[in-house]
């Protein structure tokens, strides 16, 4: 009998909060004119991100009169981000990767951007490129990224024209004892899609085939192709059981460390390995991942950060005046730049940094021949698969089979 | 040969199971002096050996202390209400008889193994209009993370409480009882002194149980001064490309102070039986 | 075991207890008339009003916290409920009876908020198709469908805008570029602004008629502006931001009359309630779409879809080793410890103690990633120790592997509690049971073992639930993998746990949270009807004590 009085407490409580819960989420639509956020403008980022960002969030605020909030998010940025919108708590402004962009558009999270045809023209091409989805441009670019292959000049001089002479540079290297390792491509015992894509684009691999208006095609997964299978073959040559330039044992973790020890003389990564490198005290330079021999060039992807304004934010307008109106201005972008020093999206900006770093534009002519990481959601079935194929033939194992079994997964993912 | 069978073999079995617990930890010790800051070529012995990590942990960009005081409060003042919650709990399952009583056990015990996909969801749906309300309790507030985290009050805590309580004879408190003691008086004055080396080793598993909990506290905590060591430490990771291990090696190790430095006091009480039986033998 | 566990329970009752009181106690206990006597008073007694006082001094102090923010939304619901609830708390401390529901009730509120609520959620999830693509309502849908379609109208001026007012009436004023023209925009159209002031970067600064709202008053008014439209014969101007604005116009349009959403450049999607998507004659949909009811579509999906039910025997196999292993190696790991430190004749036990725990304060997540690099192949510590091998890339190493790192991980736990448990364990005991000539080991089998199982069964059952769950080692350590090349779906270190999470699209970042929460409600089935069988069966031991 007394358990049953907790119990009703219980109820009562439950029906407390689902209530609360229920009134909250039908209020906002129900009273727009009741508006909570005006004057204040609350930004996410990450935690790398947010004190970069913090001074010039500040100075907007001050220009215009209102206050604003710079708000880290540890991990899971994009998840949370999405889910807290939902409930009505999430921000007015996400900063994040743009290969968010199609699953927050399609959960309704994020508002197009307009921005003019004198704005457009301002940034480089990719990066306009990689924001557009159907046809729309959904966030502001303020730094572009893709990997590129950095050398130990002191060893070699030379850039490598093909990826035969990278690997037959580092074999000569590796026997006359100078390093240990021919190649570090961060790959890792859970394989590394993201890094090894030069490699595999550059035998001819490809992920999905192109829609009419040249967009990445969901129902046309390619990774199972003749050609892919044979770009997977070449990885194949050159894993384990092959030349040992990628190797399972060489991951995120120990990839630029290993480089910087000179344990190897190449190193395939992007600007974010910078830090390290130029302490590392020997000469290095950085050129365009090399294509094979025979085939085509290879094609790194490219990273795009960006701002984005929050569908449900409670200041949209204050939020489409920063991303739109301010971001996207040239000094801003300039100190944007001096704060985090990735190559700049505006192209005033990354000229105008060029004579300071020339580190940053050789990471642009690397990413010359890149191509936009795909933003469609289904790109998110690619990794997973695609990088247990690639373990599977770097440890030696049958290329057909392995995409065989990758894209019966993305597909099965692709069409959950 | 009697000393061998009587203690000898107790100092072999520990130092074995010692070197076991510990050379993991030697390898963060390495790598957090290793001014080079990689973890992935760290071995055991250091390459190498400076304090240059932990200065750059404390004068750094990041503000550790303020986390590292931040996790300490919330980790002792959610141990401390947790206990009690458990504690009061757990008298109830151990002394009273009531209907419900052992479908009331059973369920705490599996209300505790549900899969939580949908954790987070539910926090948002809940605290979303919680800070709307009370901005007190709400996102960004240490009491919202507190007063979440009383929700795994009621778990194998109190279980662990209600076995050590079982062996309390009955007769104690019925004695209590006799002399007019109410169960108030009872719970407070008679029995919480006599479970304490129970009471120790539960606050220790909830105060690590919290200090170390980040998913929730990462959805919970967003500005950089509100936030614990765990969100802060796993935040210098995100750009895990980019990410130095040295400082996250030296982190590591720093969380681990308030922990062993809590144990330290506690021991005393969680051995205190085993102390009074020694002085009694 | 259960001759075992009777010669424990009645081994008990010479056991004094933890502090030595127990034979005082009891001999006042026989003064059973005057103990009644004493009752009676004790219902007038001071303690019993100050604490009554109390009970409604916090009550009062939570109902004026707790009332006016509900109150200002008018929530009233909520409020009914609030007042419910604290009606019954408060009646259940004023009143005598339902002893046991005040010590129980403080804790079953939090359990009720913060862990049934999401249960109840996953439940109801489960029916449902909610996920990434349905996370909202139709109108929501709706809205973002329209939102992410406007487009500048072709060879539109891209304005300047200020925000000013007119009759109290919010206008903007607009200037072309191009020209440097103003118009002023209302919910009428465009009309046209002679001799206005004009910045050089296109802010108005005075126009006649017309107030310039300032910046930062225009930011107070952000919903204002952000719904404000200025209707034009070929769309409607709106704000981008405070200082500009462009002449926009939707292409896709919902209409209420077929259910539809339609594009005048012929596109036409019609709600499929069934997908929770617009859908058009080719089958293809518009990314957004809603959350709908599914009924049992989620849990026949997992039953009968080949990728989950093909691999599931496998899974459940290696995950009931892995819990059931995790559980024992760490009990006896623990218990061996516990033990061997069990001695007064043991020197330096408070060092060793702290080197014992030290796994189990380490940040969990921070030693994973330690762990899985120790286990690199050529690199990790361990190859350097043992020898070069693909330990995680090979299904049996990586899975002892996990074990190992599981069994590092929490020992330390098993160790707390043992060594708490085993201080209940009267030293007459196991005194009494060597001096009867039973060796060690039959002692430690016949006294110790029962005595700490009987208190430690629940935590046992626990901690099989927690690791048959434990997501977190799996996902850090080895996500699964490794992978057979011609099965790219799972890995043989999935436990139920990871592989729901890749199956149910956490990993690609695509999540659907109703499937998830299906098989979540599966694997429940599963723990708990494990738990439950091994909690009953240990009801025979518990029942000694009571």
């Amino acid at each position: 009998m007394r358990i049953r009085t907790a119990g009703v407490i219980a109820a009562a409580g439950l029906l407390m909060l689902g209530v609360a819960a229920c009134g909250g989420t039908n209020e906002p639509a129900a009273t727009p004119s009741k508006d909570k956020g005006n004057g204040k403008l609350v930004l996410w980022t990450d935690p790398t991100r947010a004190p970069v960002l913090k001074p010039f969030a500040e100075a907007f605020g001050k220009e215009n009169g209102v206050t604003v909030e710079v708000k880290e998010i540890s991990e899971n940025q994009q998840q949370t981000f999405i889910t807290a919108s939902q409930q009505g708590s999430g921000p007015d402004i996400m900063v994040g990767a743009h290969d968010w962009i199609g699953n927050m558009v399609q959960n309704g999270a994020i508002d197009p951007v307009q921005l003019t045809a004198e704005q457009k023209a301002a940034f480089h091409p990719n990066a306009i490129k990689a924001v557009t989805f159907n046809g729309q441009i959904y966030g502001a670019p303020y730094a572009m990224e893709n990997v590129a292959l950095i050398r130990n000049t002191d060893l070699v001089p030379t850039a490598p024209a093909t990826i035969e002479d990278l690997i037959k540079t580092g074999k000569d290297l590796k026997a006359a004892k100078k390093v240990q390792e021919i190649l570090c491509v961060p790959f890792g015992a859970a394989g590394d899609v993201y890094h090894t894509y030069p490699l595999f684009s550059a035998a001819g691999g490809s992920l999905f085939g192109t829609t009419a208006s040249g967009d990445p095609d969901p129902s046309k997964v390619t990774v199972n192709t003749p050609e892919s299978i044979a770009a997977l073959e070449k990885m194949k040559a050159l894993g384990e059981k092959g030349e040992g330039a990628i190797k399972t044992s060489i991951g995120n973790e120990n990839g630029i460390p290993s480089f910087v020890q000179k344990k190897c003389a190449f190193l395939i990564s992007g600007p974010w390995s910078m830090n390290d490198v130029k302490k590392a005290g020997f000469g290095y330079d950085i050129s365009a991942v090399p294509g094979f021999a025979a085939g085509g060039q290879a094609k790194p992807f490219l990273g795009v950060q960006a701002f984005y304004v929050a569908a449900k934010g409670k200041s949209k307008v204050l939020a489409q005046e920063f991303v739109a109106n301010y971001v996207t201005n040239k000094d801003v972008a300039m100190a944007l730049y001096n704060a985090d020093p990735r190559p700049a999206a505006l192209t005033a900006a990354a000229d105008a940094v060029k004579a300071l770093d020339p580190n940053a534009e050789k990471f642009v002519q690397a990413g010359a021949n890149g191509i936009p990481m795909p933003a469609i959601p289904a790109m998110g079935a690619i990794w997973g698969p695609m990088a247990n194929a690639e373990v599977a033939v770097v440890k030696g194992g049958d290329a057909k089979t392995a995409a065989e079994a990758a894209a019966k997964a993305i597909t099965a993912e692709i069409n959950k | 040969m009697k000393w061998l069978r009587e203690v000898g073999w107790r100092y072999a079995v520990v130092l074995v199971v010692c070197a076991f617990a510990l050379f993991p930890v030697l390898f963060v010790v390495s790598a957090a002096i290793n001014p080079l800051g990689t973890l992935g070529s760290t071995g055991l012995i250091p390459e190498g050996a400076s304090l240059k990590n932990f200065v750059d942990l404390l004068t750094g960009d990041h503000p550790f202390t303020r986390w590292f005081l931040n996790s300490v409060v919330i980790a002792l003042i959610s141990a401390f209400a947790g206990l009690l919650i458990s504690v009061a709990a757990a008298y109830a399952f151990s002394r009273m008889r009531f209907r419900g009583r052992r479908v009331g056990l059973l369920s705490i015990l599996l209300i505790q193994m549900f899969p939580q996909f949908l954790a987070i969801v539910a926090i948002f749906i809940v605290f979303t209009e919680v800070t709307e309300l009370y901005p007190t309790f709400g996102f960004n507030k240490p009491w919202g993370l507190l007063v979440l985290y009383l929700g795994g009050a009621l778990g194998v805590n109190t279980y662990l409480m209600k076995g050590y309580l079982d062996t309390v004879p009955k007769e104690i408190d019925e004695s209590a009882t006799m002399d007019g003691a109410s169960h108030v008086q009872t719970f407070f004055r008679i029995i919480l002194p006599l479970v304490g080396p129970v009471l120790a080793v539960t606050a220790m598993l909830s105060f690590i149980g919290t200090i170390n909990e980040f998913l929730i506290a990462n959805v919970f905590l967003r500005d950089t001064e509100a936030k614990t060591l765990a969100v802060g430490m796993y935040g210098m990771l995100t750009d895990k490309r980019d990410a130095n291990f040295g400082m996250f090696a030296a982190a590591t190790l720093l969380t681990a102070v308030p922990t062993v430095s809590l144990f330290l006091w506690l021991q005393k009480y969680i051995v205190s039986g085993l102390t009074a039986g020694a002085v009694k033998g | 075991m259960t001759t075992e566990v009777t010669g424990a329970g009645s081994a008990r009752s010479p056991h004094p207890g933890p502090s030595g009181q127990a034979p005082d106690q009891r001999s006042r206990g026989g003064r059973r008339g005057g103990a009644e006597q004493v009752r009676r008073t004790r219902e007038l007694s001071t303690g019993f009003i100050v604490s009554r006082i109390a009970v409604l001094g916090i009550v009062a102090a939570l109902l004026i916290y707790a009332l006016p923010p509900l109150i200002q939304t008018e929530a009233w619901t909520a409020l009914g409920a609030v007042g419910v609830v604290t009606a019954l708390v408060a009646y259940l401390y004023l009143t005598p009876r339902h002893i046991p529901a005040k010590y129980l009730v403080p804790g079953t509120i939090f359990l009720i908020a913060f862990a049934i609520v999401p249960i109840v959620l996953t439940f109801v999830t489960a029916f449902t198709n909610f996920g990434d693509g349905h996370r909202g309502t139709k109108e929501e849908a709706i809205r973002a469908i329209e939102t992410s379609s406007v487009t500048q109208v072709p060879g539109s001026p891209e304005y300047y805008l200020t925000i000013a007012e007119r009759d109290g009436e919010m206008v903007f004023l607009l200037v072309d570029p191009a020209t440097k023209a103003v118009q002023a925009g209302t919910a009428e159209g465009l009309t046209p602004v002679d001799g206005a002031e004009v910045s050089l970067t296109g802010k108005v600064l005075t126009a006649a008629g017309y107030t310039i709202v300032p910046t930062a008053q225009a930011a107070e008014r952000d919903a204002e502006i952000a719904a404000f439209s200025v209707p034009t014969t070929g769309g409607a101007v709106k704000a981008t931001g405070l200082s500009r604005a462009f002449e926009g116009k939707a292409d896709k349009s919902y209409d209420a009359a077929c259910d539809c959403v339609t594009s005048p450049s012929g596109g036409r999607w019609v709600a499929d309630e069934v997908e929770g998507y617009f859908v058009n004659a080719e089958g293809q949909h518009l990314d957004q779409g809603w959350k709908v009811d599914v009924g049992f579509a989620n849990f026949t999906k997992a039953l009968t879809d080949p990728t989950i039910s093909g691999h599931f025997l496998n899974v459940l196999i290696w995950n009931f080793v892995f819990a059931l292993s995790a559980v024992a190696t760490t009990f006896a790991l623990g218990m061996i410890v516990a033990l061997a430190l069990h001695s007064p004749r043991v020197r330096g036990t408070k060092l060793y103690r702290i080197m014992l725990i030290l796994p189990y304060a380490m940040p969990g997540f921070a030693m994973l990633l330690i762990w899985r690099d120790m286990f690199n192949t050529d690199f990790g510590l361990i190859s350097k120790l043992f020898g070069v091998h693909d330990w995680l890339g090979t299904p049996t190493t990586a899975r002892l592997g996990l074990i190992v790192i599981n069994l590092w991980m929490g020992f330390p736990y098993m160790f707390l509690v043992i060594t708490g448990a085993l201080q209940a364990v009267p030293r007459e005991l196991t005194d009494a049971a060597r001096i009867d000539g039973a060796s060690a080991w039959a002692g430690f089998r016949r006294v110790t073992l029962p005595l700490v199982l009987v208190a430690l069964t629940p935590l046992l059952i626990s901690s099989f639930g927690f690791n048959f769950n434990n997501f977190n080692n799996i996902k850090l350590v080895t996500n699964g993998g490794p992978y057979a090349i011609d099965n790219s779906t799972v890995g043989a270190t999935d436990l139920l746990i990871s592989y729901t999470y890749r199956v149910a699209g956490f990993d690609s970042g695509v999540a659907d949270f109703g499937f998830a929460a299906a098989i979540s409600v599966f694997i429940f089935a599963i723990v708990a009807t494990v738990s439950t069988v091994a909690f009953w069966r240990s009801r025979a031991q518990e029942e000694v004590y009571s």
